[in-house]
């Protein structure tokens, strides 16, 4: 039986007010986004601010459908995330595997060498990667901006940071038992990695939902666009449609909040601590 | 708590098939038939641009053997994104679209864009009928795009708001300091009834620009001095609440077209593309406040006679990359034509060949200011483009928009700014 | 089996994991990477039809006497510098939090990740909404407290780095915060355990036990914050597009202009490099602190 001591109500008390406090940080602008979407245009800026619009312009949220493809750009997107999300999940832990767990020829050098390409900024060699691609017929094509994002560093980083904690013995004793290394890495690494492989998920699914300048540059047939681009066809050379920009991205922050929520339940404590007793 | 999260997930996915039931689906792209030639055409805000569709429209009518598509690239940074594509070399574009004189140079220099001197000789085209557009695009006599549509600056002004105050409104003929009298006489009220006697928007031609209508210097070259009494006109309308405050404006991505509709703003000097966008915001009803307006002519300096105003032309240039150049010109040729630009101007927008039926046909437009004033306003004495051409145009025009910004945030003075921009625009000139 | 086939065996069956990403990567990025690399060598306006000049080292001589490059440059530092340990803390501080089993904890940890998740254009809008030096809430609610000058925000040559390494904390400590989660999932609860029966309390528990047990993820969390502060765009670009005049130039912006707007990719590249060079300095400095850690 516990007895919550008086001491320990007064901090789980000064936790929540910070946590209420916190959260009411994070939100507001997000309620100012809310009460935007719901403006004409004119109205989104006004000030002194008005929180709650006189006249709430519910058609707002029928216009992002109809001044722009906002569905087609919908499908885009989430047939790009997918996949890119899918093929990075799995080349990336395959990846990190052996960074993380088996030693091999050139494993420091070459993982060093991974790193270091996140450093360099993506402006930097785009042109010369669009040339390239471009030559080889990619312009244009969903399935370029698939090669570009599903092969990352970043991803392969990651998860050999999470591989690293899980105890080696665990691949040791599996050695032992004859298991070959893809068998420790489908049979017991795999399974472990649930809290690291939902946040690349995460990570991943967010990056490619929320990317411009890639398919900016790829996409220019209005078939194939992407959501981000149609926010930004809402700024236009004489007109800025701020009250449907609002809208858009409250629409547009749906599916990511759902795949968030949905994997929330892998953060639960001790999933990855469970086979080492015994 | 499992199942409160279940519901919330639950209630998120109906909330995304409600919002799909609003969705329709888009149009179809139309297939290119065979045996026809395909244009395809670099533009931007395809939605929002009244004369794409009828110009192609037009065109394909007299040609049957032709489609045209165009690719809209967007606004915002549309030059870069056009240099991207022409980067790789690809027969992609046929037509493009130069927006700015920056970009234009960029294309000119990187060999992406054809001289066109040799089509123009061959069909005759006489560049004078573009009112001395085309001499300051030439580069060692070489025209590299033609212009079909131009834009001059103007002043709007809300007739409303001048007749509540019982103020005579703003003429075409009126000096620098008779416009900022005027101003200063509309300026009113307080809070969110304020009325501001004019307004400047964010853009640095809105007030550097005001220095080069006497034709005696160009924003290229230093020293700066003669922009002096401009931002000291701004920035004491500014500190006396005259217009409003350059920081705001900025950090609050508030757009001069809201302004003027909400009836907050007196006299706007602003391009004469905003005359499209005022007639349909009024007929669609979003702009009351604003619905009795009209323009003048910018204000002129001291003993220059009125007329002189800032240009900006849109121009059609074709792709080095295009495997159909000869159809491309033909397009091009169209829309640059005295028949083109009638077509454009039935959509109320100013085509780059200014006649007087033209002028009589943006006046008669439906919507259009029925003052005689108005009407005179269109007839343009001399329009200087807003950056002449150079070599080094991209990194001055980054100097001048700093400096630019940092004068009007009170950053640094009106004098040390002016000095600054002199000093970096002349090492700039200087490096090779 | 011989010891060199086993080890020859072992490398291949290495490789062979690897190769799935590696290949791919080698193709798309690191080609265009090392021709990029390349160019910072030559003079090049990015035309297919104009040719490409080798300079040697021209293009890096000149960033020293380049003023947007090194306004650039010191920009940059301070902005990393600034905005590093401010993220950590709050996002490891964060993750402490909503580890607990606290109500309503899987809404908090949802409302913390928004900023990350939401689409820029918009939250950017926002925030210099919000923070409007002029008529924004927060300077009103400033000024409501007696404060006379408010800062003026984005357009204050000394405030707008603050008004950049704000907004950027806000955005992204949800994210770390989300690595910190997954990484506290790894500690076994059975060091809390021996922690308790030692008689430590939940202070001494943290330093303890949670902050060496975090670690790896803290290494990871650094690197990945140092490196994306080096290579801040997209927040500039939103805010204060590098302004007031060249108070807030970060160095891939001016790469950018350099590429983009002066047509120059030589000194784009060049400063890329430069870039680079300073990002891997400081990784590798990282890495050497993990090592001893580690062993």
């Amino acid at each position: 039986m516990q007895v919550v001591s008086t001491k320990q109500k007064i901090i789980r008390m000064i936790v929540y007010v910070l946590l209420v406090l916190c959260a009411a940080v994070m939100l507001l602008p997000f309620l100012w986004m809310l009460s935007a979407s719901l403006k004409l245009d004119k109205d989104v800026f006004t000030f002194p601010v008005q929180w709650i619009p006189k006249h709430p312009r519910w058609a707002n949220y029928h216009d992002i459908w109809t001044e722009i493809p906002l569905l087609t750009f919908v499908k885009n997107t989430v047939k790009l995330t997918v996949i890119v999300t899918l093929l990075q999940l799995f080349t990336s832990s395959f990846a990190a595997y052996a960074f993380a767990k088996l030693q091999f020829k050139g494993r420091n050098t070459l993982f060093l060498g991974y790193i270091a390409t996140i450093a360099m900024p993506w402006q930097v060699y785009m042109v010369p990667q669009f040339v390239m691609m471009s030559k080889m017929g990619l312009n244009n094509t969903h399935l370029a901006i698939i090669l570009l994002q599903a092969f990352s560093a970043f991803g392969v980083f990651m998860m050999k940071q999470f591989y690293t904690s899980i105890p080696t013995e665990l691949c040791e004793a599996a050695r032992v038992d004859g298991m070959t290394e893809y068998g420790i890495y489908f049979r017991i690494m795999l399974p472990l990695s649930k809290p690291a492989l939902s946040t690349l998920t995460i990570f991943t699914f967010v990056n490619t939902w929320n990317d411009f300048l890639g398919p900016y540059i790829y996409l220019t047939r209005e078939e194939l666009k992407t959501i981000q681009i149609g926010l930004r066809m809402f700024i236009t050379q004489y007109s800025q449609e701020y009250g449907l920009i609002m809208a858009a991205s409250v629409v547009t922050l749906i599916p990511v909040l759902i795949v968030f929520l949905s994997l929330q339940q892998y953060f639960v404590q001790g999933i990855a601590t469970s086979g080492l007793k015994g | 708590m499992r199942n409160l999260k279940k519901t919330i997930v639950l209630a998120l996915v109906a909330l995304m098939a409600v919002f799909g039931v609003f969705a329709n689906g888009t149009a179809e792209t139309p297939a290119t038939e065979k045996g026809k030639t395909e244009l395809v055409w670099a533009v931007w805000d395809i939605g929002s641009t009244a004369y794409y569709q009828p110009i192609i429209d037009a065109y394909e009518a007299k040609h049957p053997d032709v489609t045209i598509r165009m690719v809209d690239l967007g606004s915002a940074d549309f030059m870069t994104a056009l240099q991207t594509q022409l980067a790789s070399g690809s027969s992609e574009f046929d037509v493009v679209t130069i927006k700015d004189i920056p970009g234009y140079n960029n294309l000119v220099k990187k060999n992406m864009i054809v001289n066109l001197n040799d089509y123009i000789a061959k069909d005759k085209i006489d560049t004078k009928q573009y009112g001395g557009t085309t001499e300051q695009i030439s580069v060692n006599g070489n025209l590299y795009a033609l212009p079909f549509r131009s834009d001059f600056w103007v002043v709007f002004y809300n007739k409303g708001l001048f007749d509540k105050a019982g103020i005579q409104y703003p003429t075409n003929d009126m000096t620098f300091a008779q416009y900022d009298a005027l101003a200063r006489k509309m300026t009113s009220g307080n809070g969110a009834n304020k009325v501001y006697g004019c307004h400047y928007h964010t853009w640095r031609s809105c007030v550097q620009l005001f220095g080069i209508l006497d034709g005696k210097h160009t924003i290229i070259q230093p020293p700066y001095d003669y922009l002096k009494p401009y931002y000291e006109m701004v920035l004491g309308e500014q500190n006396d609440g005259i217009c409003q405050n350059y920081a705001t404006l900025k950090a609050s991505s508030i757009h001069y077209s809201g302004q003027f509709q909400n009836g907050s703003i007196a006299m706007m000097n602003m391009g004469s593309w905003y005359i499209a966008t005022q007639i349909q915001k009024v007929a669609a009803g979003e702009a009351d406040p604003s619905k009795s307006w009209g323009i003048v002519k910018y204000p002129h300096a001291e003993g220059v006679a009125p007329g002189s105003t800032l240009g900006t032309i849109t121009s059609l240039s074709i792709s080095q990359g295009s495997k159909k150049k000869d159809a491309a010109w033909d397009f091009v040729k169209f829309v640059t034509s005295p028949e083109g630009a009638a077509v454009v101007a039935k959509t109320g927008t100013i085509p780059a060949i200014m006649s007087n039926a033209v002028v009589d046909e943006i006046a008669s437009m439906p919507g259009f200011p029925t003052d005689g004033n108005s009407k005179e306003a269109l007839h343009v004495g001399k329009a200087y483009l807003e950056m002449p051409l150079s070599d080094k145009s991209g990194q001055i025009e980054t100097v001048l928009n700093q400096v630019h910004d940092e004068i009007m945030t009170y950053n640094i003075s009106v004098d040390d700014g002016l000095k600054k921009m002199g000093k970096e625009v002349q090492k700039i000139l200087d490096t090779n | 089996m011989t010891a060199k086939k086993t080890e020859f065996k072992k490398n291949l069956v290495a490789y062979s994991f690897i190769a799935p990403n590696f290949i791919g990567f080698a193709i798309f990025t690191l080609v265009p990477m090392v021709f990029a690399f390349i160019l910072a060598f030559l003079d090049w306006d990015g035309s297919p039809y104009n040719p490409m000049h080798f300079v040697g080292f021209k293009n890096f001589a000149n960033l020293a006497s380049d003023d947007q490059f090194l306004a650039a440059f010191k920009n940059t530092i301070v902005y990393t510098v600034e905005t590093v340990p401010l993220t950590l803390i709050m996002a490891l501080i964060l993750a402490v939090l909503l580890n607990q089993k606290i109500k309503g904890r899987d809404f908090f940890r949802t409302v913390c990740f928004f900023p990350y998740v939401a689409s820029m254009v918009a939250v950017a809008a926002v925030w210099n909404m919000l923070f409007n030096p002029g008529m924004g809430p927060v300077n009103e609610i400033l000024r409501g407290f007696g404060v006379q000058n408010p800062p003026g925000w984005s357009a204050d040559k000394d405030w707008a780095m603050t008004t950049i390494v704000q907004f950027s904390v806000w955005k992204y400590m949800g994210y770390y915060m989300i690595l910190y989660l997954a990484g506290l999932q790894g500690i076994n609860p059975e060091l809390y355990e021996a922690a308790n029966l030692d008689g430590c309390n939940g202070w001494q528990r943290f330093w303890n036990v949670t902050i060496p047990q975090l670690s790896a993820t803290t290494f990871f969390v650094l690197v990945m914050l140092v490196i994306q502060c080096f290579k801040v765009y997209d927040v500039v670009y939103m805010i204060t597009q590098a302004g007031p005049g060249t108070a807030t130039l970060v160095m891939v912006y001016d790469i950018y202009n350099k590429a983009f707007v002066y047509s120059s990719f030589g000194s784009a590249s060049a400063e890329a490099i430069v870039l680079f060079a300073l990002v891997l300095i400081v990784t590798l400095i990282q890495f050497r602190g993990q090592r001893k850690t580690e062993a």
